[in-house]
């Protein structure tokens, strides 16, 4: 009998080796996913990718580690699936881990793996979606493993701001592995069944003596509300896949692109005099800033990110005549629009987010002030703040203001007015631009001649009056250039897009990298 | 249980709803006075209104329970 290799012999093999791969911690341990509600590694690249688009990579990867039975333990993947496709038609990376090989944990070649789809998806300069379920490090690989994790954290930064990076965590997270996530520019965490911490609860309890669940600690609710670790939340497994394929839509490929044009069905030049009775001119009254936002955007779809963290700044994508644009705003329904630290880091990080990655930038400003208080001064407001002043002047994306109503004191620069860069300032004729709130000002010009008169309060109330018709409104600003356009509020949509035509081209540096998406 | 709490200091402007109403969540279920604007005050949670603990015209600080829902 001959020994003689033939192809089919050796296919044979591969055949095995494959279907040994696919079935990672075995039948049973894919059923007991299924029971769960949870899906597969690759059931869930399956859902994320273009239908039969999807190409595995390193397949047949194994654990190099031989000590406390690896070798027996050991299932060909290690653990996690890369691969590219297509989703909408362009290409995108990815890394999925294997929940049921191992607890998904992160071995010397399980990190290897993902470094190697990093490196190729920088290489060609398109976007990672990294599909986290894991609980760390794995302890059997000892201190080797370790080098995998940096590894990871350390193409994410080489990565950041040159290729859209976003993380779903799909699974119960802890320890080093969510860093990772923590240095891509978005995550989007599965309710109920994704947790994220860096100590977990048999940690704290030994040290603090706390007793706390991981969905307590680090569950959805907790970052997307609390901490702002997550900027959208999902259901599911599917509906967390097609939100991925959703934000991918509004992003170019890499920094060196803009974003796809999508087909757009809204006029451009649509007038809207809803607006007026939308927003009262009566300043006491508040007014919901989301409904103006998707009464101005294509089709009224606006994508908000952080919806429940630092309500009182809204951010998200929107579409203008088919193109992606940056939206900042502020929410007069919440702490009357006041920015505060947590809102200054949400919109510091985006506008540099979008500035990265050639995305337009539109702000609607309706803001009093700081939010007072010896808690946000000693919480460090100063220093947050100032990272929304630096995100605004460093970015060269075109910049648009429109001032619907406040624009007050030091927070006016903090929403880009004119001598941030700002390309167009806008304002609607009810707006009031002024360095102080003018009962403040009027109390520390008129003090002498306030006291001195007949009736104070009727002396105040029509200095105060008078003020305002003067200096308050933005045809006053304008005269001095710091307006450029004062407009109609139903003609917001078509001012906007109308500068955003003009500014099409705007030049701009042409680094390799314009800059990273730190954290912030 | 879940409070209503107050999310700045300020003047309770209305109270727009009686002990043993129900309500839904995100239902606005009074107006505060705060930085001169007249803001709304929502149900974090649906429930019933166990009890309201402010009256109109009351000053509040920020993290005050307002209307207890249970």
């Amino acid at each position: 009998m001959s020994d003689q290799t033939t192809h089919q012999s050796e296919l044979k093999r591969l055949e095995t080796l494959k279907q040994r791969a696919e079935l990672g911690g075995g039948r049973k341990a894919i059923q007991k996913r299924h029971d769960q509600g949870k899906l597969t590694a690759r059931e869930r690249l399956n859902l994320l990718f273009d239908p039969g688009t999807f190409v595995e990579m390193n397949q047949l990867a194994e654990s190099q580690a031989v000590d406390f039975g690896m070798q027996e333990k050991k299932v060909p993947g290690d653990g996690v699936v890369i691969g590219y496709g297509t989703i909408d038609d362009r290409l995108v990376f990815a890394h999925a881990q294997d929940a049921t090989v191992l607890g998904g944990s992160v071995g010397t070649i399980h990190g290897q793996k993902i470094c190697r789809i990093m490196d190729e998806a920088l290489k060609v300069k398109a976007p990672v979606v990294g599909l986290f379920d894991s609980g760390g490090g794995r302890i059997h690989e000892g201190f080797f493993a370790s080098k995998g994790v940096a590894g990871m954290f350390f193409r994410n930064t080489a990565a950041s701001g040159v290729i859209p990076q976003i993380s779903a965590m799909m699974g119960p997270c802890a320890g080093v592995s969510v860093y990772s996530p923590a240095l891509t520019d978005f995550i989007i965490m599965v309710q109920g069944q994704s947790q994220m911490a860096i100590t977990g609860p048999g940690v704290i309890k030994a040290v603090t003596g706390e007793d706390v669940t991981l969905e307590e600690l680090g569950g959805a609710k907790v970052h997307s509300e609390i901490t702002g670790q997550a900027h959208l939340v999902a259901k599911t497994d599917a509906e967390c896949l097609q939100s991925i394929r959703k934000l991918l839509g509004y992003l170019p490929a890499n920094n060196q692109e803009t974003a796809p044009v999508a087909g757009c069905q809204d006029d451009p030049m649509r007038m809207e005099p809803a607006l007026e009775s939308m927003v009262p001119a009566d300043f006491r009254k508040t007014y919901d800033m989301r409904k103006v936002i998707a009464c101005v955007v294509d089709g009224g779809e606006f994508h908000e990110l952080l919806a429940k963290f630092a309500r009182n700044i809204i951010i998200g994508f929107g579409r203008m005549e088919g193109r992606t644009v940056g939206i900042v705003a502020n929410q007069p329904l919440v702490l009357a629009g006041c920015l505060d630290v947590d809102s200054s880091d949400k919109a510091a990080r985006f506008i540099r987010f979008c500035d990265a990655f050639n995305i337009p930038l539109i702000n609607f400003v309706d803001v009093p002030g700081y939010f007072p208080g010896v808690k946000q001064e000693y919480a460090g407001i100063i220093r947050h703040g100032a990272k929304m002043l630096y995100a605004y002047a460093e970015a060269s994306v075109p910049k648009i203001t429109l001032a619907l109503r406040k624009e007050y004191g030091g927070a006016v620069m903090a929403m880009c007015c004119v001598g941030m860069g700002v390309d167009q300032m806008l304002a609607w004729p009810v707006a009031k631009l002024v360095v102080l709130d003018t009962a403040a000002a009027v109390n520390l010009i008129f003090r002498k001649e306030i006291q001195a008169a007949d009736d104070p309060q009727a002396y105040r109330e029509r200095m105060i009056a008078a003020y305002d018709h003067k200096y308050s409104n933005p045809f006053h600003a304008a005269s001095n250039m710091l307006v450029d356009t004062v407009i109609e509020p139903q003609a917001t949509r078509p001012e906007l897009i109308k500068a955003l035509r003009m500014l099409r081209n705007k030049e701009r540096p042409d680094p390799f990298r314009r800059h990273g998406n730190i954290p912030l | 249980m879940t409070d209503v709490k107050a999310p700045m200091p300020g003047k309770i402007c209305e109270i727009k709803v009686d002990p043993g109403d129900t309500v839904i969540e995100d239902q606005e279920v009074l107006v505060l006075e705060a930085m001169k604007m007249e803001m709304p005050i929502v149900a974090p949670a649906a429930g019933k209104v166990e009890s309201i603990n402010c009256s109109t015209g009351d000053a509040v600080q920020g993290g005050d329970t307002l209307i207890v829902i249970a």
